[in-house]
């Protein structure tokens, strides 16, 4: 059994506790409007030229496939898209392992990693079995019975949610939101770790702020709600990879996230400012 | 006297005769200036004075010239001139033995030195020792009350009477002891000229004293006394340690720890810095606090690894408690207690031991032979790396060689009458600590320089000449020499595609292990001139710049004249994989072989760290280190949008410090090629 992995990112401290080894599967059935990682988004291999690192020696000869990828030397011409058996996958994110205490560990994240469900529950109960913490990093639209077999191997999930309104999630990410609220109340019922993060698009759903606060106080759990900020640093990877660009072009600010952790607050929901994490 | 009096007065009085008595000479030449320099109040500064004398006493420079054509004699000199290696004298990285000084103040050391003198004068030597010390010292406090009067004149109350109860007391409170430090630092360092290279474990000297004052007015004094030394500028900062352990390895930090990280923040000073003594039992909080500081800016902070330090002080020598109360002095020298540290004699070009021995013993930039010959023929790579280690065996026999050349002449050269006066074993032996080598270790040292661009150079020729077989070594060898002309393609894949140290790479790590354990072999615990014994440095701090200035192309892409690796460190745009990998590759080398400091700069972009996690995970990164054996590191936060704005508006950011080797300066005294550095450091 393989996997397909766009990026592997070391001592990463914003994708839960701890130090972490956070994996990026790639491949999401969502289409988020401001997806930082596009690269993600396809199961497919990608090519991507970023222009800037060009030094123009022409090994290449202009063409942009793997194997001019693999022959350029400096990296403008990028493969995204890894192939992994989970012995592999396991034995790279456990480089970092003497670094994993005081609650880090490593992250599955993507993309969205349970879309690639048999290999995400495999990589986990390898991590969990060699006593590595393992988070999941999720957008939740999967069936549930992908949760149901990831859940004994999972310290916590984090877990997006976008919108309440079901035509303002169908508008923002291609899909409708049922699922995802199902799967996240399940996950409350089966008394899971959660962090519920909130990516705010300002003009898209900030409007769902208030929503977003009654539906989580109706989980019947107390939940941790962190406020992503949007911005556009992927903007060069969308056109390195001839990807039509669909960011939204006005980025959340300092003030929009204080405004959000307010409101949820004001709720009595634990929310935490994706800025400073406080 | 103004200055160009006192100049012209040394200078009268410098003797160079063979049978000149160094020691009594340098007395004479102190006691003039102290009688005869002139001072001034430093604005807003209520401890001591600025002399006029800095730099006026250059009697061991004079001295020095005598041994000027020692290493052309030894047939050295062509290495030296492509510094493949080098070798000097050391009078600038020492400690006081600040635990008397403090407690004793001037008054007390001269009381010190009278009863040595009456009940251990049973030999002239002794006794001529003994007379020269106090003429010194009595000038020393003719010096003070001198000081004490103006001070009084000029109103500065606190000043004087603190000044006139030390003429003739030890401290009595807070601001007399911190009063005394400064005294010291300047006689020491402005009058017998041996540069003082560290304050000592200020926290565990002042607690006592702390302890008696109201605690806003000792933190006042605290501030005010961490300005006073900055404004004395000191070249490469002035240190000071915290933390650190007693001898029954309890945890010493305490109250005055956390005020002196608190005052370093506050104090908006870029010329002062920290080394944090880290043991097991260093409490948490502490770090976080230190790492809070450097994520603002204040990133003048060294952590060194108490358990790594101490093993390596004994591996070399030290007895256990000598190990335990080891000092620190300038960048990152480890020195045990009574160890007249002698940080920087010695230097040996890693890549410079690759470069010949691909090219038969030649220096590939100049033609001339520094190296040993060899037929240039290798069959695999282990036979290359063996020829490797033969040259770079070589390159440190030379160092030392050299080393001996100067060291055993110091009783001609210079005497430090102020420092040795502090050194019970100098008391006891009535000699000083240079002439008469009286110090309880007289080590020497040598510092290797560029291990992260030699190892990805043999890493590189392993991989394209005997795994891929991609270019012959005949080819790679005119390739360099012609610093990769017509052949970008092959630098750009090797420098970019191949696998580097610093990115947790264990076989590539292995050649850093197998180099250092090669230099220690050849350096650790070699006799040196003194009767102590040479020790191994892994540092490079700014010789980095003018060894890779004289190194020819290297293997791993490195252009000739670019500088070579930083530190103990991956090359620069190695460390790919980041900070973990970094120390991971790190932890490979055997740090118990090198007391004289190896170190590890971690770069991290300001939102890689953020928030109360960012700090944790700093903390976690720290000990994890240290638990795999490492020795000392030091972590710049940088943000790019803060450097280039302060590139183009320098006023805006008038206190914006980087770390530059082992030291801080202010962006805005970079040159701008050292700036675009930065900024792209910042970048990764």
């Amino acid at each position: 059994m393989k996997g397909i992995i766009s990026g592997i990112k070391r001592m990463e401290i914003h994708d839960g506790d701890g130090l972490r080894t956070t994996v990026f599967f790639k491949g999401c059935p969502l289409r988020c409007l401001w997806c930082h990682n596009p690269e993600s988004l396809s199961f497919e291999k990608q090519i991507a030229y970023f222009e800037g690192k060009c030094i123009s020696c022409g090994a290449c000869g202009g063409a942009r496939d793997e194997d001019a990828a693999e022959i350029c030397p400096v990296g403008a011409l990028w493969k995204y898209g890894v192939e992994y058996s989970v012995d592999e996958l396991v034995d790279v994110v456990c480089q970092d392992e003497p670094f994993f205490k005081n609650g880090g560990g490593v992250t599955l994240s993507g993309g969205e990693c349970l879309a690639q469900a048999e290999f995400a529950v495999s990589v986990a109960r390898a991590l969990y079995e060699k006593g590595i913490s393992v988070y999941v990093d999720t957008c939740g639209c999967v069936r549930r019975e992908v949760f149901e077999k990831i859940i004994p191997f999972t310290d916590k999930f984090l877990y997006d949610i976008k919108a309440i309104d079901s035509s303002v999630h169908k508008n923002c990410t291609g899909k409708d939101n049922r699922l995802i609220l199902d799967n996240l109340k399940y996950l409350c019922e089966n008394n899971c770790e959660i962090e519920v993060r909130y990516p705010l698009v300002v003009g898209y759903n900030d409007g769902e702020c208030e929503k977003i606060a009654l539906t989580l106080s109706g989980m019947g759990k107390k939940l941790k709600v962190k406020v992503l900020q949007y911005h556009q640093f992927s903007a060069s990877r969308y056109d390195a990879l001839g990807m039509t660009n669909t960011l939204p072009a006005v980025e959340t600010t300092a003030n929009d996230v204080a405004t959000a952790v307010r409101i949820l607050r004001s709720h009595g929901i634990n929310a935490i400012n994706g800025i400073s994490d406080d | 006297m103004r200055k160009e009096e006192l100049k012209k007065g040394v200078e009268a009085r410098i003797k160079t005769d063979n049978d000149t008595d160094v020691l009594q000479n340098d007395c004479e030449i102190i006691e003039f200036l102290l009688d005869h320099c002139e001072f001034d109040f430093f604005p807003q500064n209520r401890f001591f004075v600025r002399v006029n004398c800095e730099n006026v006493n250059k009697s061991k420079g004079v001295r020095l010239k005598k041994f000027d054509g020692v290493v052309e004699g030894a047939g050295l000199s062509e290495g030296y001139a492509a510094l493949a290696y080098t070798g000097d004298v050391d009078f600038g990285h020492t400690c006081a033995e600040w635990e008397s000084v403090i407690s004793l103040g001037i008054y007390g050391l001269r009381n010190r030195v009278s009863e040595y003198a009456q009940s251990n004068s049973d030999t002239e030597h002794k006794k001529r020792f003994y007379q020269n010390l106090f003429r010194i010292y009595d000038a020393a406090l003719r010096f003070i009350k001198r000081v004490a009067e103006k001070a009084a004149i000029c109103g500065h109350r606190e000043m004087s009477e603190g000044l006139f109860h030390l003429c003739e007391h030890s401290s009595a409170n807070l601001y007399e002891a911190l009063q005394t430090s400064l005294i010291y630092y300047t006689l020491q360092h402005f009058f017998d000229m041996t540069a003082l290279r560290t304050l000592g474990r200020l926290d565990h000297l002042l607690y006592a004293y702390y302890k008696k004052e109201d605690t806003e007015y000792a933190n006042s004094l605290l501030l005010d006394f961490i300005r006073a030394y900055d404004d004395y500028k000191a070249t490469a900062n002035i240190p000071f340690a915290i933390c650190g352990t007693d001898t029954e390895l309890n945890d010493t930090t305490n109250e005055v720890s956390y005020t002196l990280l608190d005052i370093y923040g506050k104090a908006q000073i870029s010329n002062i810095k920290i080394h944090l003594l880290c043991s097991s039992k260093t409490p948490t909080d502490i770090m976080e606090k230190a790492f809070r500081l450097i994520r603002e800016g204040n990133n003048s902070i060294v952590f060194m690894s108490d358990e790594k330090v101490i093993e390596s002080l004994v591996k070399q020598g030290a007895e256990r408690n000598d190990a335990i109360n080891y000092h620190v002095v300038g960048c990152y020298e480890c020195g045990a207690e009574g160890e007249l540290t002698c940080s920087c004699n010695a230097r040996v070009n890693i890549p410079k031991a690759l470069e010949l021995t691909l090219n038969n013993g030649r220096d590939m930039l100049t033609g001339k032979q520094i190296g040993l010959s060899n037929n240039g023929v290798f069959e695999d790579y282990e036979s290359l790396f063996s020829e490797f280690l033969r040259q770079l065996r070589y390159l440190c026999a030379s160092a030392m060689k050299i080393t001996d050349l100067y060291e055993e002449h110091y009783s001609e050269i210079h005497s430090s009458p102020v420092l040795s006066s502090t050194y019970p074993s100098a008391l006891a032996q009535g000699g000083d600590l240079y002439c008469d080598y009286a110090a309880k270790y007289n080590n020497s040292s040598v510092n290797a320089i560029g291990l992260g661009t030699a190892v990805d150079s043999l890493a590189a020729i392993r991989k394209a000449v005997y795994e891929d077989k991609i270019v012959s070594l005949d080819d790679l060898r005119d390739i360099l020499k012609s610093n990769w002309k017509d052949n970008e393609y092959l630098r750009q894949i090797i420098k970019h595609k191949y696998p580097k140290y610093g990115q947790g790479n264990r076989k590539t790590d292995e050649i850093a292990r197998l180099t250092v354990d090669a230099l220690s072999d050849a350096i650790s615990c070699k006799p040196n001139a003194k009767g102590g014994k040479y020790r191994l440095g892994l540092f490079s701090i700014d010789w980095r710049w003018s060894f890779g200035e004289k190194t020819a192309a290297s293997a791993n892409g490195r252009l000739a004249h670019e500088p070579l690796s930083q530190n103990t460190g991956a090359s620069f745009d190695a460390d790919t994989e980041g900070c973990t990998a970094h120390l991971l590759s790190a932890s490979k080398i055997d740090m118990s072989q090198t007391p004289n400091g190896a170190i590890i700069d971690i770069d991290l972009h300001a939102s890689a760290v953020r928030g109360e996690n960012g700090i944790s995970a700093l903390v976690t990164s720290l000990k994890t280190y240290f638990e795999l054996g490492g020795f000392a590191v030091h972590y710049n936060v940088l943000d790019t949008a803060v450097l280039k704005d302060a590139k183009i508006h320098p006023e805006k950011y008038p206190n914006l410090q980087v770390r530059l080797c082992g030291w801080n300066v202010l962006f805005s005294t970079l040159s701008e090629k050292e700036k675009d550095e930065f900024i792209a450091r910042s970048m990764r």
